[in-house]
């Protein structure tokens, strides 16, 4: 899952990201990183479901970083897609796979927004928004 | 004729990869006395195989004609399944019975096919032009014929969006109907005295939009992998570092080719789905190499009744464009040999895994592996003791959608069966491109006195070195020639700055190397692509025996090509 984390001018020179990773085990990725003096943002991807997601989600918002779910990163114009499957072993994260009757399945849990799957296509199907 | 006794068992290995042992013996087609072996020699060596599955066991008697199926279909009694369902039934009740049931088996694939493009009759303007230049929507349509013809193929380039947009595009777009730029020059002539047209179009202004296809509907095509440690953009699509994915093409158990891999009733006027309209086979395709299980064809279709779901543009990345073609061909069941091979399952369908990270013509590829169309479309694929995960290209649910929509068109009585007016040769061979023109190769320019350094060198030595014999890439060397580095004068000039002492410590240790058999075009691009002036030519143990720098390059093609 990918989350946006904000910190607040309060917490953001707390090492927040670096506890949770302690306490939880959980290899928290960062994806993208804007940190200053008054506020920092980062986007994070955690490969945890569930109850482990809402678990370290929560630990965030104890330490006061507001946390927001990507729950859009791709979009896959069903349209356009013909399940040719050209993305689909390019993924390095397996988010991309066939359904039993060959249409292409998308699990957005697994996505790390890395992109791969959107130069793969050869129709142009997939979209970063 | 030659047949000995490697080649036999060749052949026998061979046909047991395509068609697995168990089936031949089913079908009753592994003695080896019923199956007739030719070899004929050919170019550069090479033994090109002719493997001709006949049976003799009397399964080839003919048990419908075309025109009793015709006559079932107009009376709307026809059985026809689709080739899944033809296999799924054989395995079910036996060849036999299924020969007996069914009339028809429709096979599908849909996948990109480079070789398509339209051929286009834009009619006369007022005044007419004889148009010498002609672009649909910045993409560029082929003019060496009359003065409003034209071919727009399906890989041609837009001049101005590049990669995004092509042939296939257009053609995409102009099946949906939409309208189209369309500019054209001349340079004018007493009968044509216009030189210049920009207008627009659509499909139905045309008088003609014929797709013809000179190459289709592959009857398998290869795997693709990357040994390399870079990520590689191909028609393959995109190939992971270090054997990371696997693409293919081909709906394998779908495929048209593969439903009658003897070519009894594919030929030039066989009827077929073309694109979601009806076309023909008008022959086979370039490329057709039946002897080795990879043919082609050629075929036609009026454009105006095709649909853009059976059509698409589409653009693979750093590669080029193409067209997604859409083909399904009906094969009726005249004998039992027919049904067999229409139950021909992606287990029994072979292809090698090419390692696309060497540069070299598609058969030159090492194949990596053997495996079934089953093995590619389960999603893993072990390669060298690691699960590889691969994908198709080819969209296998729309080869499905395509074998469905023509068993639907047979059964509504809208479609017939046509005979062959000439079936598809057995025989072709395909024949490289011979490079007749002496092409330099790195052997011919390398310097072979090479001035190498070791990892326990002191900078500032190797430095004064580089200066006074004026060179600037310097291998590095274990103590048997073996190469562990580079450095450049670049490299020494920063080593110095800053107050490292051993070479090891400055050396670039991932060296981009090449062979001295490669040909330079093959090392300018490879330079121009990691920019790099210098690389050190190694043997295959990675010993140093030459160097090439981008100089010595340009020495060698002064006089001779002016860029590469
Ligand atoms: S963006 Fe990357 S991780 Fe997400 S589906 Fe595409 S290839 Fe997979
Ligand atoms: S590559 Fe594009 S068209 Fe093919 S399955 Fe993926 S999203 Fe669909």
């Amino acid at each position: 899952m990918i989350v946006r984390l904000t910190y607040s001018p309060e917490v953001v020179e707390k090492p927040v990201l670096a506890e949770v990773i302690l306490k939880t085990g959980v290899p928290i990725n960062i994806l993208e990183a804007k940190v200053n003096a008054q506020k920092g943002e980062l986007v994070v991807s955690i490969p945890a479901k569930g109850k482990t997601l809402e678990q370290i989600l929560g630990f965030f918002k104890e330490a006061g970083v507001i946390t927001q779910k990507f729950t859009q990163i791709l979009q896959i114009d069903f349209n356009k897609c013909t399940s040719c499957g050209a993305c689909i072993s390019p993924c390095p994260t397996r988010a991309l796979r066939f359904s039993l009757d060959w249409t292409l399945e998308f699990d957005e849990e697994k996505c790390v927004a890395c992109r791969t799957c959107v130069n793969a296509c050869p129709v142009k199907a997939i979209a970063v928004p | 004729m030659l047949v000995n006794n490697i080649l036999t068992n060749y052949i026998i290995e061979y046909m047991e990869e395509f068609y697995s042992t168990r089936y031949l013996k089913r079908i009753g087609k592994l003695s080896h006395t019923s199956n007739i072996f030719t070899c004929l020699p050919i170019l550069d060596g090479q033994k090109i195989l002719e493997v001709n599955i006949l049976s003799e066991s009397g399964k080839t008697e003919t048990i419908r004609t075309i025109d009793e199926i015709n006559e079932k279909i107009r009376k709307g009694d026809a059985v026809v399944l689709t080739a899944e369902e033809m296999i799924r039934l054989v395995e079910s009740s036996g060849v036999d019975v299924a020969a007996k049931e069914v009339d028809v088996v429709t096979s599908g694939t849909f996948g990109a096919m480079c070789s398509s493009g339209v051929f286009l009759n834009f009619g006369h303007s007022d005044p007419p032009i004889k148009m010498t230049q002609c672009w649909l929507n910045d993409v560029p349509v082929y003019k060496g014929i009359a003065a409003v013809d034209g071919y727009l193929g399906a890989t041609v380039l837009s001049e101005t969006l590049g990669f995004e947009y092509g042939g296939g595009h257009v053609i995409e777009d102009l099946v949906s109907g939409k309208e189209i730029q369309l500019r054209a020059e001349s340079y004018g002539t007493d009968c044509y005295p216009r030189r210049h047209i920009e207008t627009t179009i659509t499909i139905d202004d045309l008088n003609q939009a014929m797709l013809l296809n000179p190459r289709n509907c592959y009857q398998r095509y290869d795997a693709a992998t990357n040994s390399t440690d870079r990520v590689l953009y191909t028609y393959m699509g995109t190939l992971l570092p270090n054997y990371g994915n696997i693409t293919f093409s081909g709906a394998g158990q779908l495929n048209p080719l593969c439903k009658d891999p003897n070519y009894e009733t594919l030929g030039i006027g066989t009827r077929i789905f073309l694109g979601g309209g009806i076309g023909y086979i008008i022959g086979e395709g370039t490329q057709h190499n039946p002897i080795t299980g990879f043919g082609t064809l050629m075929v036609k279709g009026d454009l105006k009744q095709m649909s853009s779901r059976f059509l698409r543009g589409s653009s693979f990345y750093r590669y080029g464009v193409s067209l997604y073609v859409g083909v399904g061909i009906p094969i009726p069941i005249l004998n039992e040999k027919i049904a067999s091979t229409t139950a021909v399952k992606d287990e029994n369908i072979f292809v090698s895994v090419k390692d696309y990270g060497i540069p070299s013509r598609p058969d030159l590829r090492p194949s990596v592996k053997k495996v079934s169309y089953a093995d590619l479309r389960s999603g893993k694929v072990e390669i060298k003791g690691k699960g590889v995960p691969s994908s198709s290209l080819s969209s296998y649910k729309m080869a499905v959608e395509i074998s469905e929509v023509l068993k639907k068109w047979i059964q509504d009585g809208r479609f017939l069966l046509t005979a062959p007016v000439e079936k598809l040769p057995k025989q072709s061979v395909v024949k490289p491109l011979e490079i007749r023109k002496k092409e330099p190769k790195v052997s011919e320019i390398m310097r072979t006195n090479v001035i190498t350094a070791n990892p326990d060198d002191d900078v500032k030595e190797i430095a004064k070195k580089l200066v006074e014999k004026g060179i600037d890439h310097l291998p590095v060397v274990d103590g048997a020639r073996k190469l562990e580095g580079i450095v450049t004068s670049w490299d020494l000039a920063r080593a110095l700055a800053s107050d490292k002492k051993r070479l090891e410590e400055i050396m670039t240790k991932k060296v981009i190397t090449v062979f001295q058999n490669e040909s330079i075009d093959v090392v300018a691009r490879k330079m121009a692509k990691h920019n790099i002036s210098g690389v050190p030519v190694v043997d295959k143990e990675n010993h140093v025996i030459g160097i090439v720098t981008t100089d010595d390059i340009s020495k060698k093609l002064v006089g001779g090509r002016t860029t590469i």
